[in-house]
């Protein structure tokens, strides 16, 4: 729900925003004549004109970005080196890399992802709550990297799940991950990312290759 | 400060047959190992600091035991033990590197394992520690060992058919020609926005350096008009 | 007024689940092992193979008795240690037993090596064991100019060492941060990564990169020491000695430290040499094999040092060992800017490097044990096998054997002892 109920001077609009964890109501949703997507599930965008609170509440999000500890490989030192105190990233707010992805805002994909951790990547991303943002840090995330014949290795993250920010470099040094953090701070307060377009689809239990289940 | 010489001349650039590193006394081992090991051990080679013996396969438990209790051979580390697969119509070796204290060199055994039914005795009853290196040959080369009690993947995933490190699999040659090719937007050249992408390019390139209004980039060569330039280094 | 009988409200993990078969029918796919049921069903949820076992071991592992259960500690998990598996049986608290999975950063690096350049092979090993980096570059340069039958310069061979103990330093002071990070203190590792960002800017004004270095090339190295390297040496030199004490007492007479290392996982030397055990993990444990003393390598017969060992064979002589070889690797350091000599420090080789047809073994001493290459060669461009042993590999298999009996809490203060380090482990 809109912080702010939305100009009442206007008409009211066409499509409220669905919040994913409240079952929808099909019948009600094609009334209000939601757009429905093929696969199942509704979207809209945020047709509201975002006034102030909005704004205020973006700048909260933005300013306190907790990232999960997702550290798969090389990248995890450097992102480890970001965030201890020689390149503080603690002064973004972004001191507590969180252990459960149940509290966490932002996954940095840090390092090579690859087949077999494929599938737990995603179940984390899954259980990441809205609003949620991707960070794609170092080559092997964006597009494979060095590794970009082997057999293993998934040939860039946005392959499995939609990325925000791409912070390229092998591994990227601490100044350039903070400035994809920045970049991914303008993201936030302008409601640019992946999620101000997420389209949900119900719950997936996609089955990856490999996947042990 | 005598040990800061002068300039030295440059190493000789095509410098093959020079020392490669400092030579270590084999002479002792190649005597114990021909004693203790007689017709077992086949092929016996030696290097600076290595030496190597080939065997069957199926000695591969014998000859180990005997090379690590033997008092006088005493070779109690198992450095590594590799799978090396020589090609579709030949065979497999399992390599074992092994330290002692009491000689200099390094031992290097070389067991022959048939292709086409790649069965091994284990040596986990050996050294504990062989058991990941095991895994790792069968998860990679599909050699068996029999006895092992925990022969399964150790890399790749448990459902996992293939075996990577053969010779007959081979890389997906590039991305473009892997089966997962134009998952992503950006291998797909339709979804390319080219007056976007002309507005700001994210590299910029020098002029010709002959005419002021020439392109940035040089000619193409065998692009036609309207066509992306790809890359015809090789077939695909 | 009657009260109105209202349906029961569903169970939405049952709805989830309902959706979930509806979707999984409708795709074709068979039905999960929870939906099957059978005496595989509640596996699933902590992600164990829905399956028989394979093996005995296996069939041993996740077979429960009355009592047990097992918890997975995933590929995700807080401890540093990168992408591992563990999957303990639990008794209560206490560990009956304990499966690593590995995998979850195999990136096939030695089948991508037989199609590369010799040269290119640095760029691959770059990222096995990242926090060594130079020692990873080390042997397969060596391994490489052992088929090419060609000598690195001695001043090329002097900065090896050089930049090869500086790695050392680092990676050791790492361990100590998150021997400690694990365990629940978060102020060594701040002070660890302040040493290592201290040493990896020293490293960076001589190859240009923070981490994956790509520094050696076969006969030598990249480029020359330069002053701002030297500079920085010198400045580095004048205050570490101080900050690794500073950083060692913080936590070495920490009651707290000492009450949860001391007597925890045990490794004896007989069982260490058995299980492949190598570096320092061996030498807490008492063994002095070193392979800079035991099969000495690039300038080590002409520099001056002991090998260190330990008694106990427990987590705090892992610890102590490292803090121990951080001081020796500064002496030799020390050594090695007193002995440099001048010279080239590349020798002559061309572009693409054609060894003769042979076969080559070379291994180094690791922060975290023996790491060795074995490299064959067909004459042609590219390495017929290029394979890699990495310590942090054959060391998890100490896991299984040190941990049954002790509490799930230690598990992490026992595997940071052996500091692995996953892209080694996975290659």
């Amino acid at each position: 729900m809109a912080i702010v109920d939305p100009n009442t001077g206007l008409t009211r609009p066409k499509a409220p925003i669905i919040v994913p964890d409240q079952a929808p109501d099909d019948d009600l949703l094609r009334e209000f004549g939601m757009e429905e997507h093929p696969q199942g599930g509704f979207h809209g965008l945020l047709e509201v004109i975002p006034t102030k609170a909005d704004y205020v509440l973006d700048l909260i999000r933005a300013n306190s970005l907790w990232p999960l500890l997702s550290g798969l490989s090389c990248c995890a030192i450097e992102m480890m080196s970001t965030a201890t105190s020689v390149n503080d990233i603690d002064r973004f707010g972004m001191f507590p890399f969180r252990a459960s992805p149940r509290q966490a805002d932002v996954l940095i994909v840090a390092g090579t992802l690859t087949t077999k951790m494929a599938g737990p990547l995603v179940r984390l991303w899954e259980q990441m709550p809205e609003p949620k943002w991707c960070v794609a840090m170092g080559t092997c995330t964006t597009s494979g990297g060095r590794f970009k014949r082997s057999y293993s290795v998934v040939q860039g993250v946005d392959r499995v799940m939609p990325v925000d920010v791409y912070v390229p470099g092998c591994p990227p040094r601490p100044e350039g991950l903070i400035y994809g953090m920045m970049k991914l701070h303008e993201l936030v307060k302008q409601r640019r990312g992946q999620w101000s377009t997420y389209v949900d689809r119900g719950p997936q239990r996609t089955r990856w290759e490999g996947d042990v289940r | 400060m005598e040990h800061v010489r002068g300039p030295r001349p440059a190493a000789h650039p095509l410098g093959r047959g020079r020392s490669l590193t400092t030579p270590v006394a084999v002479g002792p081992l190649v005597r114990l190992l021909t004693e203790r090991l007689g017709t077992t051990a086949r092929g016996l080679w030696t290097d600076a600091d290595t030496v190597e013996i080939q065997v069957d396969g199926a000695d591969n438990v014998e000859v180990l035991r005997a090379l690590r209790d033997d008092d006088e051979l005493d070779f109690f580390f198992l450095a590594d033990a590799a799978a090396v697969d020589y090609g579709i119509d030949a065979h497999f070796e399992v390599v074992y590197h092994l330290y002692s204290s009491k000689h200099p060199a390094w031992l290097r055994v070389r067991a022959h394992v048939e292709r086409g039914n790649p069965r091994i005795p284990t040596i986990t009853g050996l050294w504990e520690g062989a058991m990941f290196h095991e895994r790792e040959m069968y998860d990679m080369m599909g050699i068996v060992f029999e006895g092992n009690r925990d022969l399964r993947r150790i890399y790749m995933s448990p459902d996992y058919r293939s075996f990577p490190q053969r010779r007959d699999f081979v890389l997906p040659d590039d991305a473009a020609d892997s089966a997962a090719a134009g998952v992503n937007p950006l291998e797909r050249p339709e979804t390319w926005d080219l007056d976007r992408l002309r507005q700001a390019p994210g590299v910029t390139f020098p002029p010709s350096e002959f005419r002021d209004d020439a392109p940035a980039e040089g000619p193409h060569d065998g692009v036609q008009d309207g066509e992306t330039a790809t890359d015809k280094s090789r077939p695909r | 007024m009657t009260t109105t009988e209202r349906p029961p409200i569903p169970d939405p993990i049952d709805l989830d689940r309902a959706e979930e078969a509806r979707l999984r029918t409708a795709a074709g796919l068979s039905l999960t092992a929870s939906q099957r049921g059978g005496e595989y069903a509640g596996f699933e949820d902590i992600g164990l193979p829905d399956r028989p076992p394979q093996t005995e071991r296996e069939a041993e592992v996740y077979s429960l008795a009355e009592g047990e259960m097992l918890l997975n500690m995933g590929p995700q998990h807080p401890s540093t240690h990168g992408v591992m598996r563990l999957v303990v049986k639990l008794r209560g608290e206490v560990i009956v037993d304990i499966d690593p999975v590995l995998g979850y950063l195999h990136r096939g690096i030695e089948k991508l090596c037989e199609n590369a350049t010799y040269t290119t092979v640095m760029t691959y090993v770059d990222p096995m064991d990242y926090l060594a980096v130079m020692h990873n570059e080390h042997a397969p340069a060596m391994a490489f100019e052992k088929l090419y039958g060609i000598e690195a310069p001695k001043r090329a061979e002097y900065i090896r060492a050089l930049v090869v103990e500086l790695d050392r330093v680092a990676s050791h002071g790492l361990m100590m941060g998150f021997l400690s990070l694990d365990m629940g203190g978060l102020t060594p590792i701040l002070y660890a990564f302040i040493n290592r960002d201290e040493v990896v800017d020293l490293l960076s004004a001589i190859s240009g990169q923070r981490m994956l270095f790509n520094f050696f090339r076969i006969g030598g190295v990249n480029w020359d020491v330069n002053d701002e390297f030297l500079s920085r040496l010198g400045t580095w030199r004048s205050h570490v000695l101080k900050n690794i004490e500073m950083n060692e007492h913080l936590i070495t007479d920490n009651e707290i430290f000492r009450g949860r290392t001391i007597g925890m996982g045990v490794l004896s030397g007989r069982d260490a040499i058995a299980l492949g055990v190598s570096g320092p993990n061996l030498r807490a444990s008492g063994v002095a094999f070193d392979v800079r003393k035991a099969h000495p390598y690039s300038i080590y017969r002409e520099l001056e040092f002991d090998v260190i060992t330990q008694e106990s064979g427990d987590v705090y002589a892992r610890y102590l060992q490292r803090i121990a070889e951080i001081k020796q690797s500064i002496h030799l350091i020390d050594q090695i800017i007193d002995r440099m000599p001048h010279g080239p420090v590349q020798a002559q080789v061309p572009g693409i490097v054609r060894p003769r047809p042979g076969r080559a073994y070379a291994a180094v001493e690791s922060p975290r044990g023996l790491y060795s290459v074995y490299a064959i060669s067909d004459g042609g461009p590219n390495p017929y096998r290029f394979r890699m042993r990495d310590p942090s590999f054959i060391s998890l298999q100490a896991l299984p054997k040190l941990m049954p009996g002790h509490l799930v809490a230690d598990t992490m203060a026992v595997m940071a002892s052996f500091d692995p380090v996953m892209g080694g482990v996975d290659k």
